[in-house]
């Protein structure tokens, strides 16, 4: 049980229930009377985004899901951001954000990064470089567990050269070391978080009353029901072009949908192939595609989940885990469930990451290669219901699937029809995501249908399948393929690393650690009266800060507690 | 009353302690609640953080001396208080069930008087169907119907939340106006189930009180047929406010599920999030409070029926 901290356990309930309440009633009241400031023009207009869950905390190294990225992302910024192209390779790929300039050590082993002089906080205090220090060491904290700490063992420490520059200092160097340094982390307050011992951190006030540094300024967030952000006006950086973004709470997808048609939203995700229809067919939505850096496969367990230090009874064997590739059409499948939504995939990781010479690794479809391999691997017997048989022991794997998903428990079934062309008997695991993941982690499956997002490094190759990858769940073990992905990620010569990642892809392939489904187009549904740009692989909320909304076809609420003020340079 | 107290408090300590056991027996915990795609290191810390490394034992007896302070514990799940996180939730779970309580009640009585009023009728059987049909339908079910007709077909009220996104900016007046707007569907999906099972018991107690000898005495004497009526009603009301008490349970239950397809920000949404997040003391609160309020609602039924019912206020068992 959580203890909680010692102020919360010693004050009476009734302070607890009641001073609460009376405080958010406060800060309430006090938000209501704190308008924004309208844009005028071009800029203005709110955005309410539908979200399925209620973010848990706003506080970027504690931050697990996407609802919550998509707010952190709009209050709070990094040193430098990454540009559409995803280019990781040195700096080049990236654009200044919180800082200004950087400088690289001849060395190359530190870059000291000058911050910009007009970034402030949003409660007026300038961003120095303490605060840069002071984000490094909560991100790499073992007690605060950020999911980004993996990508920041490459650094060793930050130093404050000044109050306005920082120093990052590298344990060696990479091609990916820029990156390193900006991308994961987000910037914290020190001078509000830095009293905080950093294992509570996730009970500080900011968790849920951000104050950071971005586009936008945290207003309210009314539990279960709402979070809203404002254009931060005050600064003297560039402004973004809407007034406010909402995020309304709605967790039934079939009720945001009817919330967009009903013009009480204004973008809702995830819109899916049977959804597309009824999006098409509302005049005031448009359907815009999200590029996306996810992939889905089949994963299958190289160990046997009764012993783990055996190989898999079935699957530790290379010419049944060929046979499952040449036995599924995935270009069908794909088809099937996603209709135009998603692209046959290509390998463990996604093909805009890829080289494009690459193309498709994966040995065709042929049903007859798939039962020569089985009869090779001695599965020649079959049981009545035409299950291949080995020393009595039928060719039967399980499956885990996510409750929540329907696109993989459709997948589930089409590879149960599929696979039982070729005798082998697939038997689908439904779980709740909570009781699934605890399946992994003790590894006691055959098989299971995930899905990857990639970041755009490619660092999570090795957290995902290298053979000492702390997320490889179906304990992929090649030393050729680990090599190839070592080399391909220390390349300094884009070439060379493009060369070697090719050879990585070709090797698991021919490995089969998993069946490389799909890779799903995002698609969102967006009120015709909003403009985007471009959007971002990397996440399509990322770019909020430059969508408007058409002057000529604001709604009423979007002026709703705003107060005309002068606009910020753009 | 006090033997009644002393029964509700162990009914609620039951059903919080099997809740507590049942959810940690269930697969997962705050770790894996997680989700996919979260590394190792994240989960270990969540976990550290929780204690859930805690033998359930330890973890329960904790939870429970809070209890006996008036502590409903800490959330694992959103950091916080739980005494904070339900007085934030329980105002709106109210507010819901108590309208949809009030419609069920006074529409529910109405057509079951004049139902047993014309026991028989061609109207009597008519609106019996509709009302047998109508209590035959899921909350969930009839909640999605009505999203789909009035808020999406229709347009004519909003589609979930609440209140309208923007409603804190709103002067009072307008803002009270956009809160029943968003009270109509969710009371009404839950109403739809409650009104049918009112209006058929109120039709049954009406049609035996109507039978009863008292009331053939009455006419007998030339009392008139509307106070005739009145006198029946006031028999038969006495199983509809035993109901009501038996009912808020079922009622609480399926406001669970409105809750979640209106996006209302109740104890539905806490309930439903708490037993994804493996939140035990969280889950195991608002059980504990969702049977007290039940304790307290059946009670003051009760009270209603001993203050409606004469003969229970003599009889010194009552």
């Amino acid at each position: 049980m959580m203890v909680p901290p010692p102020a919360a356990r010693r004050a009476p309930l009734i302070a607890r229930l009641v001073l609460p309440v009376a405080l958010t009633a406060l800060a309430a009241a006090a938000c209501g009377g704190e308008r924004p400031a309208a844009g005028t023009g071009a800029t203005g207009g709110t955005v309410v985004v539908a979200v399925s869950t209620e973010p848990l905390t706003l506080l970027p190294p504690l931050v697990n899901n996407v609802q919550e990225q998509m707010v952190t992302g709009l209050v709070f910024s990094r040193l430098a951001e990454i540009g559409d192209g995803l280019e990781t390779y040195g700096d080049r790929g990236f654009t200044p954000s919180a800082a200004s300039g950087w400088t690289w050590a001849p060395d190359s082993l530190s870059i000291a990064f000058t911050l910009d002089s007009a970034a402030r906080w949003h409660d007026g205090v300038p961003v120095t470089a303490r605060d840069v220090a002071f984000t490094f060491a909560a991100y790499t904290s073992d007690a605060v567990g950020a999911p980004q700490a993996s990508q920041l063992r490459g650094i060793d420490s930050v130093t404050v050269r000044d109050a306005r520059t920082a120093v990052v200092w590298f344990r060696a160097r990479s091609p990916h070391q820029f990156f390193d340094a900006t991308y994961p982390m987000q910037l914290l307050p020190a001078h509000r978080l830095d009293s905080i011992p950093l294992p509570r951190l996730a009970l500080a006030p900011e968790a849920r009353a951000p104050v950071g540094s971005g586009p936008f300024r945290f207003v309210r967030w009314d539990a279960g029901a709402r979070v809203e952000v404002v254009a931060d006006t005050t600064r003297g950086r560039r402004r973004p072009a809407l007034d406010r973004v909402v995020f309304a709470v709605t967790p039934d997808p079939d009720a945001a949908l009817v919330r967009l048609q009903a013009g009480e939203v204004d973008v809702v995700e995830g819109i899916t192939a049977e959804q597309l229809p009824r999006v098409a067919g509302a005049a005031a939505v448009r359907v815009v595609a999200v590029p996306s850096l996810q992939y889905g496969y089949l994963t299958l367990n190289w160990r046997d989940p009764q012993r783990p230090d055996q190989p898999h009874p079935l699957l530790g064997d290379v010419r049944v885990r060929r046979a499952l590739q040449r036995a599924v059409d995935r270009g069908a499948l794909a088809r099937n469930v996603f209709d135009s939504l998603a692209a046959v995939g290509v390998g463990p990781a996604p093909s805009a990451l890829l080289p494009a010479e690459l193309g498709d690794p994966t040995p065709s479809v042929s049903v007859a290669a798939a039962n020569a391999l089985l009869d090779s691997a001695g599965w020649t017997a079959r049981a009545p219901d035409g299950t291949r048989l080995k020393d009595g022991r039928p060719l039967t794997l399980d499956v885990l699937v996510p409750a929540p998903s329907r696109s993989r428990q459709r997948y589930a079934v089409l590879l149960q029809a599929q696979l039982a062309a070729v005798g082998v008997r697939l038997v689908p695991q439904v779980l709740e995501v909570s009781a699934l993941v605890a399946r992994l982690e003790a590894r006691r499956f055959d098989t299971f249908l995930g899905v990857n997002a990639a970041d755009p490094g490619l660092l999570g190759l090795r957290q995902s399948w290298r053979s000492d990858g702390p997320s490889n769940d179906g304990r992929y073990a090649s030393a050729a393929f680990d090599a190839q992905v070592d080399s391909a990620l220390g390349a300094f010569d884009p070439a060379t690393g493009r060369r070697h990642l090719l050879a990585a892809m070709r090797q698991a392939a021919s490995d089969v650690p998993a069946l490389f489904l799909y890779e799903p187009r995002g698609m969102l549904g967006v009120h015709r009266r909003l403009r985007t740009p471009s959007l971002p692989a990397t996440g399509w909320f990322q770019r909020l800060a430059d969508w408007s909304v058409d002057p000529a076809a604001r709604l009423p609420r979007d002026g709703i507690g705003v107060a005309p003020a002068p606009e910020g340079p753009r | 009353m006090a033997h009644r107290g002393a029964e509700a408090a162990v009914v609620v300590l039951v059903a919080a302690t099997l809740t507590f056991a049942l959810l940690h027996a269930a697969p997962g915990d705050v770790g894996s609640a997680l989700g996919e795609g979260v590394a190792p290191a994240t989960r270990a810390a969540v976990r550290a953080r929780a204690g859930a490394e805690l033998p359930l034992w330890t973890q329960y007896l904790q939870w429970l001396a809070g209890l006996v302070r008036g502590d409903l514990g800490w959330s694992t799940w959103q950091q916080r208080p739980v005494a904070v996180m339900v007085a934030e939730a329980l105002p709106a779970t109210l507010w819901l069930v108590g309208c949809a309580l009030t419609v069920s009640l006074g529409v529910g009585v109405a057509l079951g008087r004049w139902m047993g009023a014309r026991a028989g009728s061609r109207g009597d059987r008519a609106l019996g169907t509709a009302l047998l049909v109508a209590y035959a339908l899921p909350e969930f079910w009839v909640a999605l119907a009505l999203l789909a007709l009035l808020a999406h077909g229709w347009g004519w009220l909003p589609a979930g939340g609440a209140a309208s996104e923007l409603a804190a900016y709103l002067p009072p007046g307008a803002r009270l106006a956009d809160r029943v707007r968003h009270l109509v569907l969710p009371v009404l999906s839950l109403a739809v189930v409650s009104v049918a099972v009112v209006a058929r018991v109120q039709r049954s107690a009406l049609r035996e009180a109507l039978a009863h000898p008292a009331i053939r005495v009455a006419r007998a004497h030339g009392v008139p047929e509307r106070r005739v009526r009145q006198l029946a009603w006031r028999a038969a009301w006495l199983p509809v406010l035993t109901l009501t008490g038996l009912y808020l349970p079922a009622l609480a239950t399926g406001a669970v599920f409105v809750e979640r397809i209106f996006a209302w920000p109740g104890m539905g949404r806490l309930l439903l999030g708490g037993i994804d997040a493996r939140d035990p003391a969280l889950v195991a609160g608002v059980v504990v409070l969702g049977s007290a309020l039940t304790a307290v609602g059946a009670a003051c039924a009760d009270v209603a029926r001993w203050l409606a019912d004469p003969r229970l206020r003599e009889d010194p068992r009552g």
